[in-house]
């Protein structure tokens, strides 16, 4: 259901500020969610104002060091720090993206740092994937054949069919655009969002899978799939330049030739 | 952990507007404010039913502030279905749905539809 404002126990109040010492032209703001599940408060957003003298170009970066410098108490998933991770993945100024491929030099003014949208908080900028992970789980995410294997190799593919899989085995799962996309807010529960349509798309499309006619019957249902009204915040948003978009519209199309 | 109860993170209130959600909900506003406008037409038939007397008391309301700022409202947002709904059709279809694209045909669409709401207006 559409319900635009937050609930009681999740509005957001306003936080603590904290100030690092040193050089004072070369400093950035930072206004970021807090959240801690250990005490009874709202969420609130705390103010770092930030000497980036000595941190690296990328807000992850800056993330890093008001957690070393400023406040340990900050808590945020972070891994790989070149974008093919995922675990960054929040909202920063304003748009989901990886806080270890965005650069603190784009934007102007305080940067403003959210976990991803609509999504229940662990803590701080910590969000439950399990309700995701689940509905990835139900598009049965793996190779499903029905003829035999063969002993002596693998099951092949033309260099032509393995070109079908590009734009799609890329994804890192960051959830980025399921948690830009507005119907997904309002029907997260049901509808499957633009990160898990196109992983069904990405095994639709393999020509080594058998199973394309149980997927795409699965999949055809009012919710599952067509709560995608074309909005485009996904593909708009995607860290990794991907088009879920038209994963999703590929879906439908094939699901049209089949009836 | 002691806190079961998860807030849910903001949303509406923090993502960026955008051209892409933009003109989605807006396709939706005119979509319903045709609903409405289409009832002000059935008003206008059934005052010329009624007879003349009804049919001022229509004219009077039509010529009010309330009632230009209403069809303003109308022939623009219907403009702007038309053309939008178009868009829609050629995503279903297939295209367009590269992010240059999809603004170039966003943009494309606003312009039709200022040109064609003004031209109706004037009219």
């Amino acid at each position: 259901m559409v319900e635009l404002l937050l609930p009681k126990n999740s509005k957001v109040k306003n936080g603590k500020n904290f100030k690092s010492k040193g050089n004072n032209k070369n400093r950035k703001k930072f206004l970021i969610y807090r959240y801690d599940p250990d005490s009874n408060d709202n969420p609130r957003v705390d103010n770092y104002d930030l000497d980036i003298s000595n941190s690296g170009p990328m807000v992850l970066d800056a993330l890093i060091s008001i957690k070393n410098k400023l406040d340990p108490t900050l808590t945020f998933r972070r891994s790989c720090r070149e974008g093919v991770c995922g675990s960054c993945a929040m909202n920063i100024d304003g748009t989901n993206t990886l806080a270890c491929t965005k650069y603190i030099s784009d934007v102007k003014g305080p940067i403003k740092v959210y976990p991803l949208p609509h999504m229940p908080v662990i803590k701080d900028l910590v969000p439950d994937l399990k309700g995701i992970y689940k509905q990835y789980n139900s598009i049965e995410p793996w190779l499903k054949t029905k003829t035999a294997n063969n002993e002596d190799r693998e099951r092949i593919q033309s260099p032509k069919d393995r070109e079908d899989l590009d734009g799609l085995y890329e994804c890192i799962m960051c959830f980025c655009c399921s948690t830009s996309c507005p119907s997904y807010w309002w029907n997260g529960d049901k509808y499957l969002g633009p990160a898990v349509l196109l992983q069904a798309w990405r095994w639709i499309a393999d020509s080594r899978d058998e199973a394309s006619e149980e997927r795409l019957e699965k999949l055809q249902d009012s919710f599952k799939l067509y709560r995608c009204h074309t909005i485009m915040n996904c593909t708009k948003t995607c860290p990794k330049g991907l088009n879920p978009a038209k994963a999703i519209s590929n879906i439908k199309k094939k699901i049209l030739a089949r009836n | 952990m002691k806190n079961k109860n998860r807030p849910l993170s903001p949303h509406l209130s923090i993502y960026k507007p955008q051209i892409t959600s933009i003109l989605s909900i807006s396709h939706r506003i005119s979509g319903v404010f045709q609903s409405l406008g289409l009832l002000i037409i059935i008003i206008l038939l059934l005052s010329l039913l009624l007879g003349e007397n009804y049919h001022k008391y229509y004219m009077s309301f039509i010529e009010s502030y309330l009632g230009k700022l209403f069809i303003f409202f109308y022939i623009f947002s219907l403009s702007y279905h038309m053309f939008n709904g178009i868009r829609h059709i050629l995503w279903d279809l297939g295209f367009g749905f590269e992010m240059k694209n999809v603004y170039y045909s966003g943009y494309t669409i606003i312009f039709l539809t200022l040109i064609l709401g003004t031209f109706l207006l004037i009219n």
